[in-house]
């Protein structure tokens, strides 16, 4: 099995918790090692607690441990709420001054990182020192850390980090153990990145030219992505006055040819909804991005959870087909992301990517090969290829045999685009005739069963038959794959499905895989088993139960082996 | 009348109805821009002033209730070369569409918006608009509307709009002018008309309205911003009508948007080398 430590770095926001723990994810790949990151934090922009939690591996890591080896508190206020989380023979490296007994606990280690922060010239360095200090636990030499220091920072402010992570090294010189030392490995070149940064890369690479959203967490973080790493590739951004302006911008820009994005969680997305049905109507292409969080109404901003399932798939009045992708890790992000943008198109139907607050912060090392740069398929006709009637006049809404109708766009001579949200004729005009109603609902119904057809089947991973099955979609892919492994290893015959596809549904490959189990969870981050309730309308079968958690944190891999153990 | 924009879609306004003379300015005004068809875009919201793009054979996006603004922007965004008009009612644009009103009279697109005023929600059979008089009854507000009626001239002056106008249906040939006007302008451009609602609303009809409006007269500075407003607020005694206030100074948000330009985004490519370096940026590579 080999190395498996587990580091907390805590502190309250405006500490640096981010800035130590993604400097530690880089330390683990600068030695040969596999990461997996979480962060967990507060709504608030100062204070509070916060923790970035990196588990270093061998081996890839998929899913976050809830008990910390190592944990560098910066704020010694936070000591009570950490000791529960620490494992037995884990240590905590605590901010105290010089002299100042900090706990009876024999694992914690009273450090003046502040002190010391001071003594290095830059009172704000404690991460710094800290990071140095967790360093020299892991047995990572100071001179790899001064080689990764300067890819963070620049000039003098590297030079000041680097005499700070070299005082909390020396610091630690005796005084903390090295009963966590990383074996040595070859480096290997990785992507590091987050969920939300492969979504946006995904996005970008799948051509999307128009991104706009208004901020809400776990949502702004793509937002921000886009217009960073978008401009440089042709996108414009634009932040919007409300998420409704969001979605009919989007809109806007994509029946002018643009394949377009928004970003938001699942207040901002129900503001959307009515612009959603537009898009269902206009059958123009958009893809919307949704980072869940906990609800209702504005329920814990900063945390995890999935209950938006069943809200996603019927949201938008009226009847139209959707297709709703669930990526389950950052690879799958950036993936399904860019299949996002081509299905859209391919259909001329809305695309949600539904995520959320976990994957979007998890950060892990990925193999640069799941990442490459895939074709982008444009599909805007143009002069002879235009459907047109009698008179010459394009037929936007021409009846195809799929329903996909071929999509021309404003500003080429010769054709003027019409879009109507009332029901329209095939030129797009405003109709009120019923026959001309019933062929237009059966050709986007048609689009819809097209759609279908390219069903992303769900992934099974364990023995083809058995005693129990686990299904999930979206974030929580890689803790029910290790607590699969888990069970195996405690005699439990396991196998796990995965659905990065919601809607349209897999029905027949997810009703094919139940039949072939004695018992099957689902596991999902809410509390009414949406997942459970789905497979139910979808395959008229019924699971054994599900393993619910609705905390706001995500599920860890012990603990949902456990919830198995005791179920079954 | 008939003319090169003329489209042989029914038409479903009443006899009588505001709309039909604004729909004949409208025409008026783009045939003397020389544009083609295929490079306007009208775009509404929804209402029975909504429905004039059918009958103007351009480019149609005909959106939702209140957010024909936030889908012109974005058309505008995607393709600067498009010439972006915008056509709607008072409940439209000044209700439902309220903030988008507000905050892209700051953004400053270069869009023409024509707003058919006649303090009713019609096809929703005489609910008050927002633009309604206080007193004046509607069929949800029996005892009549207590609300201050929404200034719209006032608060685009406020906010600092280019170019502020109010026109009258019943002038084709004035309402015209004002409608080019508002399309050459560079920027943001509005042009609110009064407009009978002749079913729904007896008190703003085409006498009233005749017997209140007057030109501005030929001395009236329209670069006077304080002067503008005063103009704005007249409406008890007599409206003015004609353009209240323009500058020409303020750069269009087009022009201060970075990433807005040529070529349109429908024609901006995803070159592979290009993501390939995007990703790269993601590699950790030992310095």
């Amino acid at each position: 099995m080999g190395i498996d430590v587990n580091i907390r770095v805590m502190g309250g926001a405006g500490q640096g918790v981010h800035t130590a723990g993604g400097l530690l994810c880089r330390l683990a790949v600068a030695t040969g090692h596999h990461l997996h990151a979480t962060q967990d934090y507060m709504s608030r922009i100062r204070g509070g607690r916060n923790s970035y939690s990196v588990r270093i591996r061998e081996i890839p890591v998929r899913a976050g441990r809830p008990q910390a080896d190592i944990v560098l508190s910066l704020d010694p206020g936070h000591l009570p709420h950490i000791l529960s989380s620490v494992s037995p023979a884990g240590i905590v490296v605590c901010d105290l001054p010089a002299g100042e007994a900090g706990s009876a606990d024999p694992r914690v280690i009273a450090t003046p990182l502040k002190e010391l922060s001071a003594s290095s010239g830059s009172p704000i360095l404690a991460n710094i020192v800290g990071a140095g200090i967790v360093a020299r636990a892991l047995g990572i030499p100071p001179e790899m850390v001064d080689r990764v220091l300067t890819l963070e920072f620049k000039g003098d402010f590297l030079e000041k980090n680097r005499v700070a992570a070299r005082l909390g090294a020396e610091w630690a010189q005796g005084r903390v153990p090295d009963s966590f030392r990383l074996p040595e490995r070859a480096f290997q070149a990785r992507m590091i990145l987050a969920g939300n940064e492969a979504l946006v890369l995904g996005a970008i690479a799948g051509g999307c030219k128009f991104a706009v959203g208004y901020p809400m967490t776990p949502g702004s973080g793509i937002l921000l992505g886009l217009s960073v790493d978008g401009p440089p590739l042709g996108l414009v951004f634009e932040q919007a006055e409300d998420e409704i302006a969001a979605l009919n911008m989007a809109i806007g820009a994509s029946y002018a040819g643009a394949r377009a994005m928004v970003a938001t969680s699942g207040g901002g997305f129900a503001l959307m909804v009515e612009a959603l049905s537009l898009a269902g109507m206009l059958e123009t292409p958009v893809v919307v991005a949704l980072g869940m969080r906990p609800g209702p109404a504005t329920g814990m901003p900063t945390r995890t959870g999935q209950e938006e399932l069943a809200f996603v798939r019927s949201a938008g009045h009226g009847e139209f087909p959707r297709l709703v992708l669930s990526p389950g890790s950052v690879e799958e992000a950036y993936a399904l992301a860019h299949h996002a943008m081509e299905m859209s198109e391919a259909y001329q139907v809305p695309c949600i990517l539904l995520t959320d607050q976990y994957l979007a912060d998890t950060v892990v090392d990925a193999d640069p090969g799941d990442f490459p740069a895939l074709p982008v398929n444009r599909r805007i006709v143009h002069g002879n290829d235009v459907p047109r009637d009698a008179k010459g006049r394009y037929l936007r809404y021409a009846f195809a045999g799929d329903g996909v109708s071929p999509m021309a766009v404003p500003g080429e001579p010769g054709i003027t685009v019409v879009v109507d949200s009332d029901e329209h004729t095939e030129d797009g005009h405003l109709t009120e005739d019923h026959a001309v109603r019933i062929a237009m609902v059966e050709k986007r119904i048609r689009k819809g069963e097209a759609l279908e057809m390219e069903t992303l089947p769900p992934l099974l991973s364990g023995p083809p038959d058995g005693e129990v099955l686990l299904i999930g979609f979206g974030s929580t892919k890689g803790v029910i794959a290790e607590a699969r492994e888990i069970l195996s290893a405690g005699g439990v015959s396991a196998a796990a499905v995965h659905l990065r596809q919601v809607a349209p549904f897999p029905a027949r490959a997810v009703s094919e895989i139940l039949d072939r189990y004695r018992t099957a969870f689902t596991v999902e981050n809410n509390r009414t088993g949406q997942l459970a309730r789905l497979i139910r309308a979808e395959t008229g079968r019924e699971v054994s139960g599900t393993i619910a958690r609705f905390d706001g944190l995500p599920f860890t891999p012990e603990e949902l082996a456990r919830g198995v153990k005791e179920r079954r | 009348m008939s003319g090169i924009f003329d489209t042989d879609v029914e038409n479903a306004w009443c006899p009588g109805c505001g709309n039909v003379p604004i729909l004949n300015a409208v025409k008026k005004a783009l045939e003397r821009t020389g544009k083609p068809r295929h490079e306007i875009v009208l775009v509404s919201g929804i209402g029975q002033a909504a429905k004039l793009p059918h009958h103007v054979d351009v480019n149609v996006f005909n959106g939702l209730h209140g957010r024909a603004l936030p889908a012109a922007l974005a058309i505008r965004m995607a393709n600067p070369s498009l010439t972006v008009v915008v056509t709607s009612g008072d409940g439209d644009i000044y209700g439902e569409g309220g903030n988008h009103f507000v905050h892209n009279i700051r953004r400053n697109p270069d869009i023409a918006v024509f707003v058919h005023d006649n303090q009713v929600y019609g096809l929703t059979k005489g609910q008050p608009s927002p633009t309604s008089d206080p007193g004046w009854t509607g069929s949800l507000q029996r005892t009549g509307v207590i609300s201050g009626p929404f200034p719209p001239l006032a608060v685009a002056i406020a906010l600092g709009c280019g170019f502020v106008a109010r026109g009258i249906a019943a002038d084709i040939e004035f309402t015209a002018d004002l409608m080019f006007q508002a399309i050459a302008h560079k920027g943001f451009a509005l042009v609110d008309i009064l407009q009978p609602c002749v079913t729904f609303n007896k008190k703003n009809t085409y006498q009233w309205y005749g017997k209140m409006a007057y030109k501005l007269p030929a001395d009236h500075d329209a670069a006077d911003r304080v002067r503008a407003f005063e103009l704005s607020l007249e409406w008890e005694e007599r409206i003015p009508i004609g353009v209240l206030y323009r500058r020409e100074d303020r750069p269009c948000f087009e022009e201060l948007h970075p990433g807005v330009g040529d070529p349109p985004l429908h024609a901006r490519e995803t070159p592979p080398d290009a993501v390939r370096d995007l990703l790269r940026k993601r590699l950790f590579t030992l310095p």
